[in-house]
């Protein structure tokens, strides 16, 4: 009972904060409220007991992407901007609220069924115990034993796009810094 | 009272429609990008919740390979926005419009 | 759903709270220890008066005497602060400095109520990427006092902090995964017990001698995860006063510090249980002083003897390493921006992949062979 009042203390939170964070003025607070909602939901993952992903979670998120998130906002510096919004127009949340109800019901037990597995969904969720995968004392080994061989393409796959990333990013940073050296 | 993979569900539907707000509401690129982040991260809680729900281990590997995803989009997009404020001194959306005559 | 009992409630409890007081030790012991050593090289006297009660024990009531100075110190907040990042920002190391202490491994386990208790107070499955997942928060307490210092050193400062953590941990990373493909496991008791061997029939069957130049990178990065000297760009004085220091005094200021050092002990503790064999004495398993000794004692005495002898052992190398440590930052100068970025891109991550590969191909050639 005390885990799961965590896991519902920590998911109200997480939302509540990310409400707060894209209604912000400086960049900084956003991006830090968005490493505590980061946090929390590593910390969700444990509950549902997937430690290894937690982890990872917190090493590459936090410890990686959101330090380079506030590396370039330092970088540039900016003053506090006054809050603009763009305008919204009726079709916009009609969609929304289309795809929300839709979502809501994926959510749902029968629709998760079909998400899942396209089976029959009840058997398949009653079947089974609610939470915690049963193997939870071998997670880091399932889930690399998993990656090296299901998923193999998909590793090298996301490998070369990281590749195509790394070496992106060092392309569009050396030719600003070429146009620069032009005009001045 | 639903089972925590079913309430991890739910909250990863909330997280995405708050991102999904941001992103259509901002006007400043870096926090759009901190927008298209915490959808990221709700897809991430929804895979790992599926995980839990079905009681198998794919979500969870599903779930490193959006992260790798997440930091190649997050390196591009931050050189992206560096060398558009070299060019413009603004990370304004409104203000990149040299395509519109 | 992993259910506890109270034993392991309170025991690991306990556990937490020693680690929490060895790590907030550390500080105070090791700036008298750094003064010390850095008069001793330059043939100074150093800090050798304050004493307590009269017994002047080499000095070391200095670090009472600095606490309370910084204790009663004026607190001062800089007007055009961005406030509540200002007083936030010293509070993060602090937090993940003292919350990383938890992982340390004191020793295998004891028997307590018929129950066995893991002498490593948080053992999760992924065992010491913990350690790393809180050690990479900590940087966030650099990058906001530099950008709530309002201040162009403190910004100056706490982008480089940035910029550096993120360089080296890439570095940091590739030189650990040869030693999880040589132990097998993340854990890091397992491979403390697999250390306690005899490799070659004279040595310990450390991490060291199987992974050397994963030791030597390891090393060169976790002096830039620490800031210490060779690398501590964020704060040199030579250029940037104090770095993201410079709006700091009085107890914020060695609240920063606080968090510094008791992030170096446990890095350095991380460093002896993965190549120096942790809390085993070399040679001298703790599997053979079990034999040895529990036919007098009886097994569970002798766990209970066995454990301060551990703690004691484990203290040893901690303290020699950062003997090291201090040693290295009264020896080596302070590195130019671009050699440390050039050191961490272009030299170690090339030979930390290098290494990754050759171990990889080893590993298996041993092992399928």
């Amino acid at each position: 009972m005390a885990i799961q009042i965590s896991f519902l203390i920590m998911g109200i939170l997480a939302v509540f904060l990310s409400g707060m964070m894209i209604t912000r003025k400086w960049p900084v607070t956003a991006a830090m409220l968005l490493i505590i909602i980061m946090m929390l939901l590593a910390g969700m993952y444990g509950v549902l007991g997937a430690h290894f992903s937690a982890v990872a979670q917190i090493i590459v998120y936090a410890g990686a992407i959101m330090v380079v998130f506030v590396f370039v906002i330092m970088l540039l510096n900016l003053p506090p901007e006054e809050l603009r919004y763009g305008r919204i127009t009726i079709n916009e949340i009609i969609l929304i609220g289309i795809g929300f109800l839709g979502a809501l019901f994926l959510g749902t037990k029968v629709g998760l069924g079909y998400l899942v597995s396209g089976l029959n969904s009840t058997t398949l969720i009653n079947a089974r115990p609610p939470y915690y995968p049963a193997e939870m004392n071998e997670n880091v080994k399932n889930v690399s034993t998993l990656m090296f061989t299901d998923y193999l393409w998909a590793f090298e796959i996301v490998s070369f796009l990281i590749l195509a990333a790394i070496v992106g990013s060092i392309v569009i940073a050396k030719k600003a810094k070429v146009n620069n050296a032009k005009s001045s | 009272m639903p089972s925590l993979p079913e309430l991890g569900i739910y909250f990863s539907l909330l997280l995405f429609i708050v991102g999904l707000f941001g992103v259509m509401f901002r006007k400043n690129i870096i926090f759009m990008m901190l927008s298209v982040e915490i959808m990221l991260n709700a897809a991430n809680l929804a895979f790992i919740s599926a995980s839990a729900l079905t009681n198998t281990i794919d979500g969870q590997v599903v779930m490193f390979f959006v992260m790798a995803v997440a930091a190649c989009e997050a390196g591009i997009g931050l050189a992206l926005i560096i060398s558009l404020y070299r060019a413009k001194s603004s990370i304004e959306i409104d203000d990149l419009r040299m395509l519109r005559g | 759903m992993v259910e506890l009992s109270l034993t392991q409630i309170i025991s690991t409890i306990l556990l937490m709270l020693l680690g929490i007081a060895v790590g907030a030790q550390v500080a105070p012991i090791m700036s008298w220890v750094e003064r010390r050593q850095c008069a001793i090289i330059q043939r100074r006297l150093g800090p050798n008066r304050v004493g307590i009660f009269n017994f002047r024990i080499f000095g070391l009531g200095q670090p009472i005497a600095d606490a309370i100075k910084l204790l009663f110190k004026e607190d001062f907040v800089p007007p055009y602060v961005h406030k509540a990042f200002y007083v936030m920002a010293p509070v993060v190391p602090v937090i993940t400095g003292l919350a990383v202490t938890v992982a340390i491994p004191w020793g295998s386990h004891v028997v307590v109520n018929n129950q066995i208790v893991n002498l490593q107070a948080v053992n999760l499955n992924s065992g010491f990427l913990l350690i790393f997942a809180l050690s990479s928060l900590a940087v966030y307490g650099v990058t906001l006092a530099g950008w709530s210092s309002n201040n162009k050193y403190s910004l100056l400062g706490g982008l480089r902090a940035s910029a550096q953590m993120v360089s080296y941990e890439v570095a940091m990373g590739m030189s650990i995964i040869p030693l999880v493909f040589i132990w097998g496991t993340l854990d890091l008791q397992v491979m403390i017990s697999r250390q306690s061997e005899i490799l070659f029939g004279f040595l310990p069957n450390w991490g060291l001698f199987h992974a050397p130049v994963s030791f030597i990178i390891f090393l060169v990065t976790i002096f830039a995860e620490t800031n210490r000297l060779p690398f501590d760009l964020a704060e040199s004085e030579g250029e940037l006063v104090a770095g993201f220091l410079t709006e700091y005094g009085a107890m914020r200021w060695s609240l920063f510090f606080l968090g510094e050092y008791s992030m170096m002990f446990v890095m350095c503790v991380l460093t002896v249980s993965m190549f120096f064999g942790g809390y085993e004495i070399p040679w001298i398993s703790q599997h053979l002083l079990l034999d040895l000794l529990s036919p007098t004692f009886g097994e569970a005495l002798t766990r209970w003897i066995l454990l301060p002898i551990g703690i004691g052992v484990l203290l040893l190398k901690v303290v020699l390493l950062m003997w090291f440590f201090v040693q290295v930052r009264f020896t080596i100068p302070r590195f130019r921006y671009d050699q440390l970025m050039k050191l961490g891109w272009v030299y170690l991550l090339p030979i930390a992949l290098v290494n990754l590969v050759v171990t990889a191909i080893i590993t298996a050639f041993i092992k399928f062979h």
